[in-house]
């Protein structure tokens, strides 16, 4: 098998922070790595003079390449090197074209500058960011290869997915000077010879390429010295303050995208602020259901917030009162006052909705393929589309009669106006009695919807491994409540005097500035959330540990590794058997998961794929921490630096505290048994 | 057609039975009578003259009245269009289509 690297910068561009290259560091790379093969592919970019430096002193196979900036996502196009000259003179037209953040080029440029792009191997960002655009890839397919990958987790889902491309894990570093710590992603190939078409021909069998150099893809690369992980359940055992916290802040650190499970971060602490952020937690997850729950309740609010009863009643008053002033003066009426106009009132102007949504629903039945059978069935479409063109003609009747309406209510509007300024008399207000009549519906409608929404019910349910999330609506009990559910500081006393006359509410709310109108839908119903265990009821403290721990996992899901110390800590071994061990074992199927346990529940019985044993031992005086591994069933565990340790021996300590303290607890167990 | 015109020193429209009646005398109604008139027909109108119209009510009521109709008259075309154009391409998609087939 040969390793190698084809991603690595060694010149800084405009695509990434300043760097210093080392050259020096790079042959420290290359040989502590055991590298067989590099790429240097520079950001739109290729430096000949240094790579021929770089080629010169590493001394193993260095290929000239480059990463383009495709116009949706990025790109390594490598040379086999045989005309160094050509590849920079078609390079350099790449860096012509992108010379500022943001630049890119199209596929079809990319073409024109590399010619036959078969004679490259190609590489594009797979399953990584910037992610190729799968336009983009579909254009390129059948210049590639292999696909670039960023983790472990996303090599192995390439590699058992049949429609993938083959993947490849690459370190894509900056060589800088002081490289703090070297890249440990690469990717093993069972080649020959490392010639670019020997390579080519590898990563276009799945077979052939490894995360691994002996483990295939069980294994791969963790820390710098070569020490490897399963790509499956690895379980890390140790005494205390033996180093396995500090592994796995190691591992947390070397990996970009880590979901870290402390020791102890799931533990109840305080009663009172546990319960509190469980339910914010529960919540927060489920607040998109609130929302649609009460989008209805939302869209009346919005049309409510726009009826003024109060308005309405001074406008009646209004009315009124000139109505009846007009009358006592009718006998002295001047020549203003006496025009038609000056008492005229506006054309009703009504609206097309119901028509337009008539049409709708009538094109809908006509464009509906799925159903088409269906319908014409029992419906002629062509008498269907003669009904759509004439509702059509009548929409368009309708608002061009709409239209010279308004147009006279304006005349009517204007002339009012002027004679008014002229005349004495008093001109009766116009009232819409239509819209109030409709306003005094819709408030009665309102009362109604929040009435029912007030009744006491459960709206929700959701079923999580085993436990019980159910939602709830009813009144609000108290101010108090509505305004935890507002998260405003502003008093709600006032407003929640008329709680139970939802305009009035709504009224006393809209005079409240500090209060965002359009979040006011919440404040009419309280949904309260609870938690029920398997029995029914709600949980307890330590379930709901238990219950975030299960979500934890679940959520582990979204990232590359999963790291947990000490499950054990705040749980107990039934939970941890029936529940914990079964999640990690299928989460362990398609991600690397590490565990740090002192619980024979979950050491011993979860079934791991590989074994680490962190170990604190003295050496001339000094401590060295040392993390021997091997599978489960290797009698020896080995170091990286070639030690060696009894793997039975270090399970009975760690697990079950020494072969002495195993064997009375198991003479203890038959006691009782008998 | 003359929808407003000045004689007698009044402001005069076009009543609905072809007669013309004095401008204090109009109502909403009678105006979308004229407006219908301005969209559909070739109509005209007196110019306004505060000079030769008398009553200070007939000025007010003839002068708004004239502004209006004068606008709508500049406009006639797209005022017509806008309402044309309302789902033009789904009506003529389906006046096509229900023509093609037999009923």
């Amino acid at each position: 098998m040969k390793k190698i690297d084809l991603h690595i910068h060694t010149v800084p561009t405009i695509s990434e922070s300043h760097f210093n290259f080392s050259l020096e560091e790079f042959k420290r790379y290359v040989a502590e790595a055991n590298l067989d093969a590099v790429a240097v592919t520079n950001h739109d970019i290729f430096d000949g003079t240094q790579f021929r430096e770089i080629k010169e002193a590493l001394g193993i196979t260095a290929f000239p390449g480059i990463e383009v900036n495709l116009e949706k996502g990025h790109v390594l196009i490598i040379s086999d090197g045989s005309n160094l000259e050509d590849f920079e003179a078609r390079t350099s037209l790449v860096s012509q074209q992108i010379t500022k953040i943001g630049d890119s080029i199209s596929v079809e440029e990319l073409g024109k500058i590399f010619g036959n792009l078969g004679n490259y191997l190609v590489i594009p960002h797979y399953d990584k960011s910037p992610l190729i655009a799968s336009e983009t890839l579909e254009k390129i397919k059948p210049y590639i290869s292999a696909g670039e990958v960023d983790s472990a987790k996303k090599f192995i889902r390439a590699i058992r997915d049949e429609t993938k491309l083959t993947p490849v894990l690459f370190s894509d570093v900056r060589i800088r000077t002081n490289l703090a710590s070297l890249p440990t992603r690469q990717t093993f190939i069972d080649c020959g010879d490392l010639t670019l078409n020997a390579i080519k021909s590898c990563l276009r069998d799945k077979t052939k390429v490894a995360l691994s150099e002996n483990d295939g893809n069980n294994l791969w690369q963790i820390f710098e010295n070569g020490q490897k992980l399963s790509t499956g359940l690895n379980i890390l055992l140790g005494e205390r303050s033996s180093g396995k916290t500090v592994t796995l802040n190691k591992i947390n650190s070397t990996i970009e995208n880590v979901k870290y499970i402390k020791q102890f971060s799931l533990v109840q602490q305080d009663e009172a602020k546990d319960t509190r952020e469980f339910k914010d937690d529960v919540e927060r997850k489920r607040s998109c259901f609130v929302a649609e729950y009460l989008s209805g309740l939302k869209i009346v609010l919005d049309d409510i917030m726009n009826v003024d009863l109060d308005a309405n009643d001074r406008e009646m008053e209004q009315y009124v009162a000139t109505l009846l002033k007009s009358a006592q003066d009718a006998y002295r009426q001047d020549a203003f006052s006496k025009t038609a106009l000056f008492n005229e009132v506006d054309f009703p102007v009504g609206q097309t909705n119901t028509l337009n949504a008539l049409f709708e629903s009538v094109k809908q039945i006509i464009e509906n393929v799925e159903y088409r059978a269906v319908i014409e069935k029992h419906l002629d479409l062509a008498s269907l589309k003669r009904l759509a063109c004439e509702l059509i003609e009548l929409i368009r009747d309708k608002s061009l009669e709409n239209k010279k309406k308004t147009l006279v209510n304006v005349v009517v509007k204007d002339v009012k106006q002027r004679l008014k300024i002229r005349t004495s008399d008093v001109q009766v207000e116009d009232v819409d009695l239509y819209k109030i009549s409709m306003d005094k519906k819709r408030v009665e409608r309102f009362r109604e919807i929040v009435g029912f929404l007030k009744r006491e019910a459960v709206v929700f349910e959701d079923s999580i491994q085993g436990f019980r999330v159910e939602a709830r609506k009813g009144p609000f009990a108290g101010a108090g409540e509505i305004k935890d559910v507002s998260g405003v500081k502003t008093a709600f006393g006032e407003a929640y005097k008329v709680y139970g006359e939802p305009y009035k509410y709504l009224r006393a709310l809209l005079s409240n500035e500090s209060l965002t109108r359009s979040e006011l839908y919440k404040l009419f119903v309280k949904i309260s959330y609870r938690i029920l265990n398997k029995d029914g009821f709600e949980v307890s403290g330590g379930e709901r540990s238990e219950f975030r721990l299960l979500q934890e996992i679940a959520d582990a899901q979204n990232y590359d590794v999963l790291l947990i110390d000490e499950p054990e800590s705040s749980f107990d071994n039934l939970f941890l058997k029936s529940d914990v061990n079964q999640i990690l074992k299928d989460i362990s199927k398609f991600m690397p998961v590490v565990v740090v346990t002192h619980n024979s529940t979950v050491g011993a019985s979860v079934g791991a794929d590989y074994l680490l044993y962190a170990k604190k031992e003295l050496e001339q005086g000094k401590s060295a921490y040392r993390l021997y591994a091997g599978y489960p069933t290797d009698k020896i565990l080995f170091s990286v630096d070639g030690k060696s340790i009894s793997s039975h021996g270090i399970v009975m300590d760690s697990l079950e505290a020494g072969m002495d303290a195993y064997n009375t607890r198991r003479q203890g167990y038959e006691a009782i048994k008998h | 057609m003359k929808l407003l015109s000045i004689k007698d020193s009044s402001g005069h429209f076009l009543g609905e039975s072809g007669l013309s009646i004095t401008v204090d005398k109009i109502t909403k109604e009678d105006l979308l009578r004229l407006v219908n008139l301005t969209l559909s027909k070739d109509v005209e109108f007196d110019e306004y003259d505060e000079n030769t119209i008398k009553n200070q009510a007939h000025q007010i009521v003839y002068k708004s009245v004239l502004e209006k109709l004068r606008g709508l008259m500049d406009r006639k075309q797209e005022f017509i269009d806008d309402s044309e154009r309302l789902f033009l391409k789904d009506y003529e998609k389906y006046r096509d289509d229900s023509s093609q087939q037999p009923t």
